[in-house]
């Protein structure tokens, strides 16, 4: 008589990968997503608020193609961690310190300028990650294609206000410059260097480190900013927490996205 | 400060014609205010397009456009029938010619071309 | 005989002009032609001649509808932050989104009429002009944003259809493009429901216990029955249908989508009547929409304030990059 054995289960895309590049993969798969997750949320706080009617709509299809964003890459998280968890478990069900997101999303919405400058930020950040990207896992490399086909409406969405707010006369330019100011400080904790780089490197799904994507993005930052006389980023080394100890803010964000999950078990919404 | 400032901005509106999809002509869909062509075209986008509904979009700020409304340019009173195919009324002089040639009516309608100059498909027997 | 090789002759003499309120004539001649064209079911177009009582009954009509768009996306952004799942966030953003999308158009139309968005925005904020009713209630749950999605959006989209056919070109064809947009919202909130109905006893519980806050609002948000005759609104043909024929529409497509849930309507009035073919229900209060519409509802001074405040830190933007000065009040 055979014992009884557990039907097999279908072999997933990442049970291909070593052990370590798996968790590598894991961990860049969590910054992405919960860059995205929560830039989207924050960008969704102007919806019915924005500036102009026509502005709105503007910023919360910005906010919706983030958090689809977010949805599509813990979707493949799902795959990598296989651990019984869907994607909106990942997404909802952690503590606020668990989260992965750069400290420069941390920052609240604040006011328009405010906004325009940690999505400029974000958004040129983004792209030098994005742009990082190698083939070596292909689900990846697939969304990551789809992802830079809409990310640039974004880019061009965001250098049309960051033009309008530099150059739109003294008030507006007080206010851009003090936005930006305020958030540099943080943005470069989009590149907080990664456990373990060089596995990802090795096997193609980077195909530069954290660092040299961080580079990118300054000479970026440099061509847009320069010429409209805005300060750049300061140069400081980057410390490995940048993706943790999050702030006031993004707690109280969590409470607020988690509120209605955490009144139930585990129920269909 | 070397860096030029931008024009004074003023809203106004921009008209905004999508195509639905490839072949389809442009058809008018609305207007967004904007306060110049650039932020038009985001906003058009939106309005128009954020639905994956359109393949094309025109967006034309609304002083650009010409209007013509007159009746007596469109709307001309004399006759002009004879531009349109119910100008040409044959059923009676069919009828004189037959009679002069002693020719009876065809019997089944030949394959010949509609009015939109397409072939009509022979009639069943 | 007619002569068979003879042209046709001139074509008979025809009124020079398909739209006589638009040529130089005495204004009474002007005001019968043009009622004439509407009474018969034509159009209007921004250029038109209209008289001046038009012109303000189609801008006073847009305009709140114009508003009730812009305040109904506060009841529902609150949630927006709270929303359970990805996919739910992304559906309840979408829908806020068109919300704003449509306030947008509706204030387009009404601007091409001659008021400026940014004096109807200041009306709106100061109490001289008015929104729906429904705008004015707090949402107190997840069972709240079910029922106001499926509902409100239901009871709005039966007026809607009907405004489809309004004398006025633009807002005719401005609530072709909204009820397209609408239908999704009423299947997103009718699946929240449905799937909450089908969940743990309390989810169950948080869609009844919101049903039975809303069922009033919802009963009192066409209007009270009227008289026919002295309605200009329908005497202008701007809409089409009565208060009360509207209401007894969303009676008859609803109640048996809600029964059919194992959901109780909070009336035990409520009856469909085969003699009289329509639907018997208890009074609504007019009491209470009259008081919640000029402003004294449990969220309308909040709900104001929270727009005025946010206008102020916006200001900036739209006097900078937009050119829009504040209008003085």
């Amino acid at each position: 008589m055979t014992p009884a054995t557990t039907p097999a289960r279908p072999v997933g895309p990442a049970d291909a990968l070593a052990a370590p590049t798996r968790a590598a993969l894991a961990e860049l798969l969590l910054t992405m997503a919960d860059d995205e997750f929560v830039s989207g949320f924050t960008d969704s706080e102007w919806t019915g608020i924005a500036p102009l009617l026509e502005e709105d709509v503007a910023i919360s299809s910005i906010a919706q193609d983030e958090l689809g964003h977010a949805r599509a890459l813990y979707q493949l998280l799902v795959d990598v961690v296989d651990d019984g968890r869907d994607e909106d478990a990942l997404a909802y069900d952690r503590e606020p310190d668990d989260y992965r997101h750069a400290r420069l999303l941390d920052h609240a919405r604040g006011d328009w300028a405010d906004t325009i400058a940690r999505r400029f930020l974000y958004e040129l950040a983004d792209e030098a990650r994005l742009g990082s990207i190698g083939p070596g896992y292909r689900p990846l490399a697939e969304l990551v294609e789809k992802l830079r086909r809409e990310e640039r409406y974004h880019r061009m969405h965001v250098l049309a206000w960051i033009d309008r707010l530099a150059r739109g006369g003294r008030e507006a330019r007080t206010r851009i410059e003090a936005a930006l100011v305020a958030q540099e400080i943080d943005a470069p904790t989009v590149f907080t260097p990664l456990e373990d780089e060089a596995a990802l490197l090795e096997a193609g799904i980077l195909t530069r480190s954290m660092a040299e994507a961080e580079a990118a993005w300054r000479a970026d930052l440099t061509s847009i900013l320069v010429p409209l006389e805005l300060s750049l980023p300061p140069h400081i080394p980057l410390a490995p927490d940048g993706r943790r100890e999050h702030s006031d803010s993004f707690r109280w964000l969590w409470g607020e996205f988690t509120s209605v999950r955490r009144s139930e078990g585990r129920v269909t919404w | 400060m070397a860096v030029a400032k931008r024009p004074a901005a003023e809203l106004e509106p921009y008209e905004v014609f999508q195509q639905p999809k490839d072949g389809d002509p442009m058809r008018h869909g609305g207007n967004v205010m904007a306060p110049d062509a650039e932020l038009a075209m985001h906003y058009a986008r939106e309005m128009f397009g954020r639905r994956n509904e359109s393949t094309r979009l025109w967006v034309v700020r609304r002083a650009d456009i010409a209007v013509l409304q007159d009746p007596d340019l469109l709307d001309p009173p004399l006759d002009r029938s004879f531009k349109k195919p119910g100008g040409y009324v044959m059923r009676d002089k069919l009828a004189a010619a037959r009679e002069r040639a002693g020719t009876a009516k065809p019997a089944a309608r030949a394959e010949g071309h509609d009015r939109t100059g397409g072939r009509r498909a022979k009639d069943q027997a | 005989m007619t002569d068979p090789l003879a042209l046709d002759p001139v074509l008979p003499p025809r009124q020079r002009s398909e739209r006589p309120w638009n040529d130089d004539l005495p204004h009474d001649e002007r005001y019968a032609h043009f009622a004439a064209h509407v009474t018969a079911g034509g159009k209007i177009e921004p250029n038109d001649w209209m008289p001046d009582e038009y012109r303000t009954a189609v801008l006073r009509f847009v305009e709140m509808h114009a508003n009730s768009e812009l305040m109904g996306v506060l009841p529902e952004r609150e949630w927006l932050m709270r929303a359970p799942t990805l996919r739910r966030k992304l559906a309840l953003t979408a829908k806020v989104q068109d919300e704003v999308g449509h306030a947008q158009l509706l204030y387009r139309v009404a601007e091409d009429l001659g008021k400026p968005r940014e004096q109807m925005l200041e009306d709106l904020l100061a109490g001289r002009t008015k929104f729906h009713n429904v705008f004015h209630y707090p949402t107190r749950s997840w069972g709240d944003i079910g029922i106001i999605a499926w509902l409100v959006d239901a009871a709005a989209i039966v007026a809607q259809q009907a405004l489809r056919d309004s004398s006025y070109g633009p807002y005719a064809r401005t609530m072709q493009k909204i009820c397209w947009e609408e239908s999704v919202h009423i299947m997103h909130g009718r699946d929240v429901v449905v799937t909450l109905m089908t969940g743990t006893a309390s989810q169950r519980e948080l869609v009844q216990e919101a049903l039975n806050r809303w069922w009033g609002p919802l009963m009192q948000m066409h209007g009270p029955r009227g008289d026919r005759a002295k309605d200009r609104d329908l005497h202008w043909r701007i809409k089409a249908k009565t208060s009360e024929e509207l209401r007894q529409e969303f009676l008859t497509i609803y109640v048996p989508r809600l029964l059919e849930l194992g959901l109780t309507i909070p009336d035990p009035e409520l009856r469909f009547d085969d003699e009289a073919k329509a639907w018997q229900y208890t009074e609504p209060d007019w009491e209470e929409l009259r008081s919640v519409v000029t402003g004294h509802g449990p969220k309308s001074q909040d709900r104001l304030e929270f727009r005025r405040l946010n206008r102020e830190d916006t200001r900036w933007v739209r006097e900078i990059v937009f050119g829009l000065r504040a209008v003085a009040a």
